[in-house]
């Protein structure tokens, strides 16, 4: 059972920057959360500050119900697993496992049978005597995680564990992160800024930037409904097009080219009838089967996809640039012209950037 | 009783055999003392004879095989115990060398007879080459009965694996 609880949580550094404003989340026991965002948007000084490596400048953390703003970090029963592994390079795998059990005392026959049962989880079995320099990247960060499983903390906290590997690796120690929250039940946050991690790991994700937090939801809630112009952009590969366009009766006005809506959508914009807006559509949402016009002007196989960019509306104005992710072996010249519909959009207000939904008002 | 006599052998797998290569570092150090020592008295450098080069020899190849059997004993490799049983041996014979000739030698200074190595120091002298010694032995002991015990262990685990 560890139920955390972030409450309007501050940090100020000495030199008066403040790097996260009024963070708040309820995690729940067995939950994997994570957090996700560019590099500097504070998801990682959060994650310190949970551990207690970083003091809280304002708000409160509650473990079970236990109050831990000021509690050192040894007893807050929480394990890091960090980036560069942290192992010790003199020391055998065995006994950088057992390590912080036995700075706490324990009963060898404990520690040991703890270790084995790590290291069968994690498939290291066979690694016991190795020294860490001995070891693959993605073994050495396993390592790193059989270190936090012996102590059977409260918490794991996962600081982006797999920057270091290669694109290979991570997706399988992605994979195996991801069964090891399975079997363990355990209570685990995650900071990555890689999306493609946060959507397939997460319970739940915290999408950041300059330390506010966007959006707290499941991963399918931040991809199909995003709360802002940030989030869209941020979830999603390739990235969300965005499009200036004025809302008209019954349909979208770009620079060149229209859009037609459908009644829901009509209702939806209803509040905005000639004003601006932010238009967005995922390239996975354009489809070649329309009356867009859409000039060419690259087109890169996937395979299973073709990645086309090019610009609709006859204008080659930055605003006008869209991406599309089209289904099968595409072989689009430069120049070549395309129809294309969007089957799913997003709107976002102009001035706020947050997403425009059914039932909300201007 | 019996599980937790198996995990600890089964520790052994894992783990160090740091008893025994303490005590033979422990016993280089014994022998480090006893090598100061001697030279608290060199009543007319009785000892500057031959025996000085010898004794400087050995004291080398004793600290470089002390260690070896230390870095060797620690992997519980068996042959590294005889070895500190046989380095034990001989610092034991050292003390009827050195020490008790020493101790027995007199020699004349200024027409009075004195014995080159007192009593206090030959008492001291004997002693860092019996605790030097207890060290090897202590340390083989163990070396031995763990090696022979994690033998056992491993062979019994093939055979469950078989």
């Amino acid at each position: 059972m560890a139920e955390l609880k972030i409450q309007h949580v501050d940090k100020i550094y000495d030199n008066n920057v403040q790097a996260v404003f009024d963070f708040n989340l309820d995690v729940k026991d067995g939950e994997l959360i994570v957090l996700v965002g560019p590099s500097g948007c504070g998801k990682s000084t959060t994650l310190r500050m949970i551990a207690g490596l970083e003091d809280i400048s304002a708000g409160h953390l509650l473990l079970d119900g236990k109050d831990i703003t000021q509690a050192p970090a040894k007893d807050r029963d929480m394990a890091m697993v960090f980036q560069n592994y942290a192992l010790y390079g003199h020391m055998t795998i065995y006994e950088n496992m057992a390590f912080s059990l036995t700075l706490r005392k324990e009963n060898p026959n404990v520690i040991h049978k703890k270790v084995l049962a790590a290291a069968e989880i994690l498939g290291l079995t066979s690694q016991l005597n190795k020294k860490p320099s001995q070891l693959s990247g993605g073994q050495r960060q396993r390592v790193a995680m059989g270190r936090s499983i012996v102590r059977n903390p409260k918490v794991f906290l996962f600081d982006e564990p797999l920057s270091n590997l290669d694109a290979k690796l991570r997706g399988a120690t992605r994979r195996e992160i991801l069964l090891l929250h399975k079997r363990l039940k355990a209570t685990m946050l995650y900071v990555t800024h890689d999306q493609t991690e946060a959507l397939t790991l997460a319970d739940r994700i915290v999408c950041m930037s300059m330390g506010h937090v966007q959006q707290v939801g499941t991963p399918i809630e931040l991809y199909d409904a995003p709360a802002n112009k940030f989030v869209a952009s941020f979830i999603g590969l390739p990235p969300m097009n965005f499009f200036d366009v004025t809302v008209r009766e019954g349909m979208l006005e770009g620079k060149g080219f229209t859009v037609p809506l459908s009644e829901e959508e009509k209702g939806i914009l209803l509040p905005y009838a000639g004003k601006e807006i932010d238009l967005g559509v995922r390239p996975e949402d354009v489809a070649a089967d329309g009356s867009i016009n859409m000039k060419v002007f690259s087109n890169e196989n996937l395979g299973m996809n073709t990645l086309v960019h090019g610009h609709i509306g006859g204008s080659e104005a930055a605003s006008n640039k869209i991406s599309a992710k089209l289904r099968g072996w595409c072989d689009y010249k430069e120049g070549d012209n395309v129809g294309v519909s969007f089957s799913r959009k997003h709107f976002f207000d102009k001035e706020s950037g947050n997403a425009i939904r059914k039932g909300e008002s201007k | 009783m019996n599980d937790e006599r198996t995990t600890r052998l089964d520790r052994m797998r894992f783990t160090k055999n740091t008893t025994s290569a303490n005590l033979a570092l422990l016993a280089i150090i014994f022998n480090l003392c006893f090598f100061i020592s001697i030279y608290e008295s060199d009543v007319g450098s009785w000892y500057y004879t031959i025996l000085v080069g010898g004794s400087i020899l050995y004291n080398l190849i004793f600290m470089l095989a002390a260690f070896l059997a230390s870095e060797g004993i620690k992997n519980y490799k068996i042959g590294y115990s005889y070895l500190m049983i046989v380095l034990g041996i001989i610092q034991i014979v050292r003390i009827f060398i050195y020490p008790v000739k020493a101790h027995n030698a007199v020699v004349t200074i200024q027409e009075q007879a004195v014995t080159v190595m007192e009593g206090a120091q030959f008492t001291r002298v004997v002693l860092y080459l019996v605790l030097s010694a207890a060290c090897l032995f202590a340390g083989a002991i163990v070396g031995i009965i763990r090696s022979r015990a994690l033998e056992g262990h491993l062979a019994t685990l093939e055979s469950k694996a078989a």
